[in-house]
């Protein structure tokens, strides 16, 4: 198969970037999008053409959440509930033209072409989305018994892998879905429950501070969340909000 | 524009519940419109915007109605701004992800509604307040008041001064017109009836002699909606309106957390009649008098 790529390139955090045009030929239709990109790497290596593209990625099984790339429109691509890793070249029409865009968000700043700085995220995380444990013995597995239903929400939750998709596909880099995903993975369960109310509150603040937008239920994040999370984890979030509010203890 | 101060889902609870409160309030205005369209002269329908303009009770709703639309349209635009400012550097490729038109709209459709409301408010509301002129209406025990009747009894019996006869005179000048017009229609100062249709030249006579001069909304209604470009501008508005409702409602009861799959399938059905019923209801007047009337 063969491509034209249109790809984002910018030095550095400062500079100012554009779209580069790129053809790749003779691409196998099995191919991954990131391989597709690391041949496309090679040859402006050997050739000496430019500097190689600069994307993120590390597992490329899908459960990492470092690659993301905005890819003709739709972060991670053109299929449902995959990263871009797991995206294949079959999905493309042969000779197309792919625009490859970096997420664009105030809080995620390009760092270098398709490089984003997605270090908002774990602000976020570190604002309250942990479980406060003091050292001790590893407890049994059974001494909290959690109903089945309780345990297959909080885990459909705890699937997100913070990959920046949300922000990326919502029309206002609303982040409330990772949010809400953190904010009811640990809410459901009782162990997360002691510290829900502090823990909604810190990392709503956080996110607030952060510079994302806010959610005006468009569910772009849900439609193009790789894992697939729900946007009843949102009202959720909202719930656990308005409780923590209206119960706030000082 | 910014308050940092509240936070993001507080703001979006607000809009959410005003939000709320403002669909109530279009049913109560509809089912008021829809009187217009009962074959009996404009009596329900001057009846019942009558009560809205002089009830006490709802004078105070009317602070409220103001209060919550200018909440929910500062708040909206606050939010909206956050939401620009968030992402400073536009994609170059338009989205492609699956979402409805609705929800992608939702600050047009609402600058829509705004503008309509804008030149309704010139229409309507500020005929009301005196500052565009209308047509009006007065009942017509006001008119043969009490107070007149007496002053009547006495010129005729030569009990007035020459001074207050003259003056007396001037005022029953002043109240002919209208009054001619009362007799013309078979009207006489015992029916407590309505004299309608009465221009602004007919009432600033009436000025400190008469009260209870009304606008009578009911014949400004007929006018402008006999006026096609009016009316056909109006329809659109209201389909634009209903785009906003149909995702307002549901993204309400999102924003207070009630999201379960028990309900989810209720809630999106209902908010797509609520949103039919408010637009076809309000569209099927300008629709009749336009072609039947």
């Amino acid at each position: 198969m063969n491509f034209t790529l249109k790809i984002w390139r910018q030095e550095n955090a400062k500079a100012k970037g554009r779209f580069e045009t790129y053809k790749v030929e003779n691409i196998s239709s099995d191919c991954s999008f990131l391989e597709m990109l690391d041949i496309l790497n090679e040859s402006l290596i050997s050739n000496k053409i430019a500097h190689p593209v600069c994307f993120d990625n590390d597992c490329r099984e899908g459960i990492c959440g470092m690659c993301g790339l905005y890819i003709n429109g739709r972060p991670h691509g053109n299929d449902d509930g995959v990263t871009t890793c797991q995206l294949h070249m079959r999905k493309f029409k042969d000779g197309e033209t792919i625009w490859i865009e970096p997420w664009r968000a105030k809080a995620f700043p390009v760092i270098r072409d398709l490089v984003v700085d997605r270090t908002a995220y774990d602000k976020i995380i570190q604002a309250g989305g942990y479980v406060s444990v003091s050292t001790g013995g590893v407890p049994d597995a059974n001494s909290i018994l959690i109903p089945k239903d309780k345990a297959d929400k909080a885990m459909d939750a705890a699937e997100c892998i913070g990959c920046g998709a949300c922000v990326a596909a919502c029309k206002n880099a609303s982040a409330m879905l990772f949010v809400s995903a953190k904010v009811s993975h640990l809410a459901l369960l009782p162990q997360g429950k002691v510290e829900a109310a502090n823990r909604v509150q810190k990392m709503v603040e956080k996110m607030d501070e952060l510079g994302f937008g806010n959610c005006t239920n468009t569910y772009a994040c849900e439609a193009e969340c790789p894992k697939l999370i729900k946007r009843s984890n949102i009202a959720r979030l909202n719930r656990e909000w308005i409780c923590a509010r209206v119960g706030k203890e000082k | 524009m910014n308050l940092p101060k509240i936070a993001s889902i507080s703001k979006k609870i607000v809009v959410a519940c005003v939000g709320l409160f403002l669909l109530l309030f279009l049913l109560v205005h509809l089912g008021i419109n829809l009187c217009l369209l009962r074959p009996d002269d404009g009596a329900w329908f001057i009846a019942a915007s009558n009560f809205m303009g002089t009830n006490y009770i709802v004078k105070v709703f009317e602070v409220v109605l103001f209060a919550v639309l200018f909440i929910h349209i500062i708040l909206t635009i606050a939010l909206q701004i956050q939401n620009w400012k968030a992402r400073p550097v536009r994609y170059s490729q338009p989205s492609r992800s699956k979402t409805s038109a609705g929800s992608k709209t939702m600050i047009w459709t609402g600058g829509l509604v705004l503008c309509f409301l804008v030149l309704h408010f010139a229409n309507f509301y500020f005929v009301k307040l005196g500052w565009v002129e209308g047509k009006y209406m007065i009942k017509t025990e006001e008119l043969f008041s009490t107070e007149l009747q007496n002053e009547y009894m006495a010129a005729t019996q030569g009990k007035l001064s020459e001074e207050e006869t003259a003056e007396f005179q001037t005022k029953m000048e002043k109240i002919n017109a209208v009054a001619v017009k009362a007799e013309a229609e078979g009207l006489s100062s015992s029916d407590m009836k309505w004299i309608l249709n009465l221009s602004a030249e007919d009432v600033e006579p009436l000025e400190g002699i008469v009260e209870g001069v009304e606008p009578d909304f009911y014949h400004m209604s007929y006018e402008l909606f006999q006026n096609k470009a009016y009316s056909i501008i109006y329809i659109i508005l209201f389909i634009a309106l209903a785009i906003h409702l149909v995702h307002a409602m549901q993204s309400a009861f999102q924003t207070l957390g009630l999201n379960h799959n028990k309900y989810n399938k209720f809630i999106e059905g209902f908010s797509w009649i609520y949103a039919i019923v408010i637009a076809v209801g309000f569209a099927i007047i300008p629709i009749y008098i336009m072609f039947f009337v």
